[in-house]
C-alpha cells in the first residue's frame, strides 16, 4: 500500500501528462509551425493561387526577383528597415528617460503616470490610425500642425506628402509604444541596487551621469531583450498603421515589408513570391534580433567584469 | 561599486536636498507634458464623438458645444456597430476559453515535470515567441482556406487561441514554478486525482497567472485586426476592429465623421474599463514577460 502511494507521487502520471500537453502543442504545430515551414517551402515555387493548385519549384527565382525585379520591394525594405532602425531605438531612448525620471525622482505618483502611459498601448491600432488621421489633418488647422504652429513652424502636409508619410508613421508608432516599453525598464530598474545610485549621488555625478553611465549600462541586456520584442511589434504596427492611414501610399511612400507580401498574395495572386517576401522579413528580423542580443549581451558582461 | 558602499549611511546635507527638490520638479513637468501628449488623442476622441458632422468640419480642436449623443444610435443602427459589438464579444469569450483550455493545463504540465520531450516543447514555444501573425498571416489563411476555416467566427477563436498557447503557456509556467507543490503533494496523498488536483488546487493559486495572461489575451483577441481582416469575408461576420476600419474608408467619401468617432468609443470604452479594472495584473505580466527570458 505504502508503495503504491509513493510511486504515484514520484513517477510521472504519463496518461494525464500527454493529455495535459498534446492538445496544446497540436494546436501551436497546426497552426503555428506549420504555417511557417509550408511558407518556406512554397517560397521556392512559383504558386499562384492561394488556394494550393498546381505549382512548379523554381529555386531562388524569387528571391532574385525581389532584388532585381521588383523595385516596390526595394521601396519596402527601405521603409522597414528605417522604422527598425528609427522607432525601437527612439522608443526605447525615451521610455528609459521616462522610466530613470519616474524611479529616481522618487515622485509619490508614480503609479498614476505608469498606469497613463500605459493607456496607447491597450487601444486597437485601427482607433489610434483613425484618430490619428485626424489629428496629422495636413491644413494648418489640423491638430498637429497648430501645435507645430505654435512655435513659429510652417504646416506639415503629413500623410499626403511622400517624404512626410513615413514620418507622420513613425511619430504615431512612437506616441503608441513609448509607455509599454518604460512599464518594462521601470521593473528593470527598481531591480538595480540603490546602493549605486546612492553612492553615485555622494560622489556628486549629475543626473544624465548616472543615467549614461549607471542605468543604460545596467540595462543594457533588458535593453536587448525589449529591441527583440520591439522588432515584430513594429513590423506589425506598421503594417496596420499603414494599411489603414495611407493605404501603403501615397504611391509606395509608406509601403512596409508586411504590406507588400500583402498586396502580393491577396492582389497580384503572387503566392510564391509573397512566401519569399515573408521567409526574407522573417530572417531579417532574426538578424536585427541575433545581432542586438549579440551587441547588448557582451556589454552588459564586459560591465560585470 | 563596493568601495564606496559604506558611504551610502552618510549624512545627506541641505544642498542636496534642494537640488532633489528642483530635479523632482523637472521630472514632473517633462512627465506632464508627456501626460499630455499621450492622452490627448483619447481625450479628442471622447470629445469628437459628441460633436455633431458640422461642429467637426467647422473645427478639429474645438469643444462639442452640446452632447450629440444621436452619433452613438447611428454608429450602433446605422454603420452595424451593434452587430460587430457582437461579433467581437463572441470571439474574445470562446478564444479566451479555448486559450485557457489549451495552456492550463500545459503550462501545468511543463512546469510540475520533466517528462520525454518535455524540453523539446519548451524550446520550441520560446522559438514560437518570435512567429507572429504579421509573418505568418499569407500560409495562415492557406491553411485555413484548405481546413474549411475561413469567414468563421468559431474557427478564427480556434486560430487565435492556438496562435496565443506559447507566450500564454511560457508566462503561467514561470507563474506556476513559483508556487510550492506541498499543497498538490497533500492532495494526492489524501487521494485526490490529477486532474481534480489541477481544477482544485493548482487553479486557484494561478488565478493571479491566470487572469493576467487573460487580460492580455483578451485585449489582444478584441483589437485583433490583421487575421481577422484577411479570414473575415461577409460583413455579417467582422469584428469591431474590421468594422471601423470599413467605415474609416467609407467616410472618406461620405461625411458622418460624429458616427465615425462615435463607432471609435464602442472599441475603445470596453479595453478601457478592462484594463482600469485589472491594470496591476496586466503591468504585472508584461514585466514578468519581457524581463525574464
Amino acid at each position: 500500500m505504502k508503495a503504491r502511494k509513493r510511486s504515484k507521487l514520484n513517477s510521472i502520471p504519463r496518461g494525464f501528462v500527454a493529455l495535459c500537453v498534446l492538445p496544446a502543442l497540436a494546436g501551436v504545430l497546426l497552426f503555428l509551425i506549420y504555417p511557417t515551414v509550408n511558407a518556406i517551402m512554397m517560397s521556392f515555387t512559383n504558386a499562384s493561387s492561394l488556394a494550393a493548385g498546381s505549382w512548379d519549384f523554381v529555386g531562388l527565382d524569387n528571391y532574385i526577383r525581389m532584388f532585381t525585379n521588383d523595385p516596390q520591394f526595394i521601396t519596402a525594405l527601405q521603409n522597414t528597415v528605417q522604422l527598425l532602425a528609427v522607432v525601437p531605438v527612439v522608443t526605447i531612448f525615451l521610455a528609459l528617460v521616462f522610466a530613470y525620471g519616474l524611479t529616481q525622482a522618487k515622485l509619490k505618483e508614480k503609479g498614476v503616470y505608469r498606469v497613463l502611459f500605459f493607456i496607447p498601448n491597450i487601444i486597437s491600432l485601427v482607433v489610434v490610425a483613425v484618430v490619428f488621421s485626424a489629428l496629422l489633418h495636413p491644413r494648418s488647422t489640423g491638430p498637429i500642425n497648430m501645435l507645430i504652429g505654435i512655435i513659429d513652424l510652417d504646416a506639415v502636409p503629413w500623410l499626403g506628402d511622400p517624404t512626410w508619410a513615413i514620418w507622420a508613421i513613425t511619430i504615431v508608432m512612437v506616441w503608441q509604444a513609448v509607455g509599454y516599453y518604460m512599464v518594462l525598464h521601470i521593473a528593470a530598474i527598481d531591480g538595480i541596487s540603490k546602493d549605486i545610485f546612492e553612492a553615485a549621488d555622494i560622489d556628486g555625478a549629475s543626473a544624465p551621469a548616472k543615467f549614461f553611465r549607471i542605468t543604460v549600462p545596467m540595462l543594457l541586456d533588458n535593453i536587448g531583450i525589449t529591441y527583440v520584442l520591439a522588432l515584430a511589434g513594429t513590423m506589425s504596427i506598421s503594417f496596420i498603421l499603414g494599411r489603414i492611414m495611407t493605404n501603403f501610399g501615397p504611391g509606395t511612400a509608406t509601403l512596409v515589408l508586411p504590406g507588400h507580401m500583402f498586396n502580393m498574395a491577396f492582389t497580384a495572386a503572387s503566392f510564391g513570391y509573397a512566401m519569399a517576401i515573408m521567409a526574407f522579413t522573417l530572417l531579417m528580423a532574426l538578424v536585427f534580433a541575433f545581432i542586438s542580443r549579440k551587441l547588448t549581451a557582451r556589454r552588459a558582461s564586459m560591465f560585470g567584469d | 561599486m563596493k568601495k564606496n558602499a559604506p558611504l551610502k549611511k552618510a549624512k545627506i546635507f541641505d544642498p542636496y536636498h534642494a537640488r532633489t527638490f528642483t530635479i523632482r520638479w523637472c521630472v514632473r513637468i517633462l512627465l506632464l507634458l508627456f501626460t499630455l501628449i499621450t492622452l490627448y488623442p483619447l481625450f479628442w476622441n471622447i470629445m469628437s464623438s459628441f460633436k455633431t458632422t458640422e461642429e467637426i468640419l467647422i473645427s478639429l480642436t474645438a469643444l462639442p458645444q452640446g452632447l450629440a449623443w444621436d452619433n452613438y444610435v447611428r454608429a450602433f443602427v446605422a454603420a452595424n456597430m451593434g452587430e460587430y459589438l457582437f461579433n467581437s464579444i463572441f470571439v474574445v469569450t470562446l478564444s479566451l476559453t479555448l486559450l485557457l483550455i489549451l495552456t492550463v493545463p500545459c503550462a501545468y504540465a511543463l512546469a510540475r515535470y520533466r517528462f520525454f520531450g518535455s524540453r523539446v516543447i519548451e524550446l520550441l514555444f520560446a522559438t514560437c515567441l518570435f512567429i507572429q501573425t504579421v509573418y505568418i498571416f499569407i500560409p495562415l489563411y492557406n491553411l485555413m482556406h484548405r481546413l474549411n476555416m475561413l469567414d468563421n467566427l468559431w474557427a478564427l477563436s480556434l486560430v487565435y487561441a492556438a496562435i496565443s498557447v506559447p507566450f500564454a503557456a511560457f508566462l503561467l509556467a514561470g507563474y506556476m514554478r513559483g508556487l510550492s507543490p506541498s499543497f498538490e503533494e497533500a492532495a494526492k496523498i489524501d487521494g485526490c486525482g490529477n486532474w481534480r488536483t489541477l481544477l482544485k488546487i493548482v487553479v486557484p493559486m494561478s488565478k493571479p497567472g491566470i487572469i493576467t495572461i487573460a487580460m492580455l489575451n483578451g485585449i489582444g483577441f478584441w483589437n485583433e485586426y490583421i487575421l481577422a481582416l484577411v479570414t473575415l469575408r461577409s460583413p455579417a461576420n467582422h469584428t469591431l476592429p474590421i468594422g471601423v476600419a470599413n467605415l474609416f474608408e467609407v467616410q472618406r467619401r461620405a461625411t458622418d465623421f460624429g458616427a465615425l468617432y462615435a463607432a471609435l468609443m464602442i472599441v475603445l470604452i470596453p479595453t478601457l474599463i478592462i484594463y482600469f479594472i485589472g491594470q496591476r495584473h496586466l503591468t504585472k505580466g508584461i514585466a514578468l514577460g519581457g524581463v525574464k527570458e
